[in-house]
């Protein structure tokens, strides 16, 4: 991100330090841009920065290599540094000394460890891209199923028409149901009727029955007479000698 | 006749059981133990009541002319088919049902169509990649406050930091 920033403000810087991306190369001659043009899509580099002996940029070797050659930039340099010297320009001191040392562990700091600094800040890239990623593809279904919930909701209400066939079924079904008790209503109530004319008759006849056996006995009870008893009785005891005598 | 009625149109109960949403299963169990309970009586009144010996009737009422005139206006009865009021309401509901049914479809498709557009905007974005924060906002505008809340690096409250 902080490379974003840099780009919003330093196209030109761009422009001369970048200008060996393997990405979309900006041409120089936006140095001559004046207003904020951007190319997209705006991507990292591959590769970071190179650096001859540490600190200093490749790009300035190549740019060399036209006029110079190969070797060009490293006489130039060390012609540089002799040329300050000798004329005093650039005087040693302690501080050089200082300088040099710090630029030393600077280098070498940067040698070791910056592989991992960089590997370190790709994860927390690719970790930040890959969270989007994921969020977008759990948008993506938390959509589809709800169309899908929503159509299914729809296939359910097509269904409403079973409800009232349903109800009027039932409906249907008791009127029937009181129908048929109706029908069987009348035909108990016909046959109550004639039971109880039969049922009246057969108490009445039994009841006449009853009074005619009752009145006979208690009248051949009385017809018998006190002088027919005891002839009955003489008779029973002769008969029983008779037949104790026999048996 | 009555057998003619009931066979009007029979509810298929299972494929009914399965268009019935959850949050209403138990109002559904409680119509079908309705409807099965209205359809045993019904099973068990006899379609038709047992036939009237006459014959036998004739030799034992001793009324004359009883068991004759029994049987002429018994013959002659027509028993009344019991009348209702329910169904122009069952029709009612329907119809109240058919309108509720169809202004939830107009919503249900236009969420539909809502979430289709979401889900295109999802699909034709450009890949993350190759985004800007502004053009993160542009797809995502509900992220606005999020970002203004963390604008430094790194962009998270400490403790959802991993450690």
């Amino acid at each position: 991100m902080l490379s974003r920033l840099a780009l919003a403000n330093g196209v030109a810087l761009r422009a001369v330090i970048h200008s060996t991306r393997p990405c979309v190369v900006v041409a120089p001659k936006s140095l001559l841009h004046t207003s904020q043009v951007r190319s997209m899509p705006v991507k990292l580099p591959e590769k970071g920065g190179q650096v001859k002996f540490g600190f200093i940029p490749e790009e300035w070797f190549t740019m060399m290599y036209k006029k110079t050659g190969v070797t060009g930039p490293y006489v130039f340099g060390f012609g540089l540094i002799m040329y300050l010297l000798s004329k005093e320009i650039y005087i040693l001191g302690p501080e050089t000394v200082h300088g040099a040392v710090v630029l030393a562990m600077i280098v070498y700091a940067a040698k070791k460890y910056g592989g991992t600094v960089a590997d370190w800040a790709d994860k927390q890239i690719a970790d930040q891209l890959s969270n989007a990623e994921k969020s977008k593809i759990e948008s993506l279904k938390a959509y589809e199923d709800a169309i899908k919930e929503e159509k299914l909701e729809q296939w359910r209400i097509d269904g409403r028409n079973n409800l009232f066939d349903a109800k009027r079924e039932n409906v249907q079904l008791q009127l029937d149901t009181e129908y048929r008790e109706r029908q069987l209503q009348v035909t108990n109530a016909v046959k109550a009727r004639m039971d109880y004319y039969i049922a009246v008759e057969e108490m009445k006849r039994k009841k006449e029955q009853e009074h005619m056996v009752t009145w006979i006995e208690k009248n051949v009870v009385e017809s018998i007479t006190p002088q027919q008893e005891k002839e009955i009785l003489n008779k029973c005891i002769s008969d029983l000698q008779k037949m104790a005598t026999t048996a | 006749m009555a057998a003619k009625r009931v066979a009007q149109k029979a509810v298929d109960w299972a494929a009914f059981a399965e268009r019935v949403p959850p949050n209403q299963k138990v109002q559904f169990n409680a119509l079908k133990g309705k409807s099965d309970a209205i359809k045993a009586k019904f099973m068990m009144t006899p379609e038709k009541p047992p036939a009237i010996d006459w014959a036998f009737y004739k030799n034992k009422v001793p009324v004359a002319g009883l068991v004759d005139k029994f049987q002429k206006q018994f013959e002659s009865f027509k028993v009344p088919y019991p009348t209702e009021s329910v169904t122009p309401m069952i029709a009612d509901q329907e119809k109240q049902m058919d309108k509720q049914a169809s202004d939830f479809k107009v919503e249900s498709d236009k969420r539909v169509a809502k979430y289709e557009q979401e889900i295109a905007k999802l699909n034709n974005m450009i890949p993350f990649e190759e985004m800007t924060k502004e053009e993160f906002v542009e797809y995502f505008p509900e992220s606005v406050d999020y970002i203004k809340k963390y604008p430094y690096w790194p962009h998270k409250p400490i403790w959802e930091q991993k450690a």
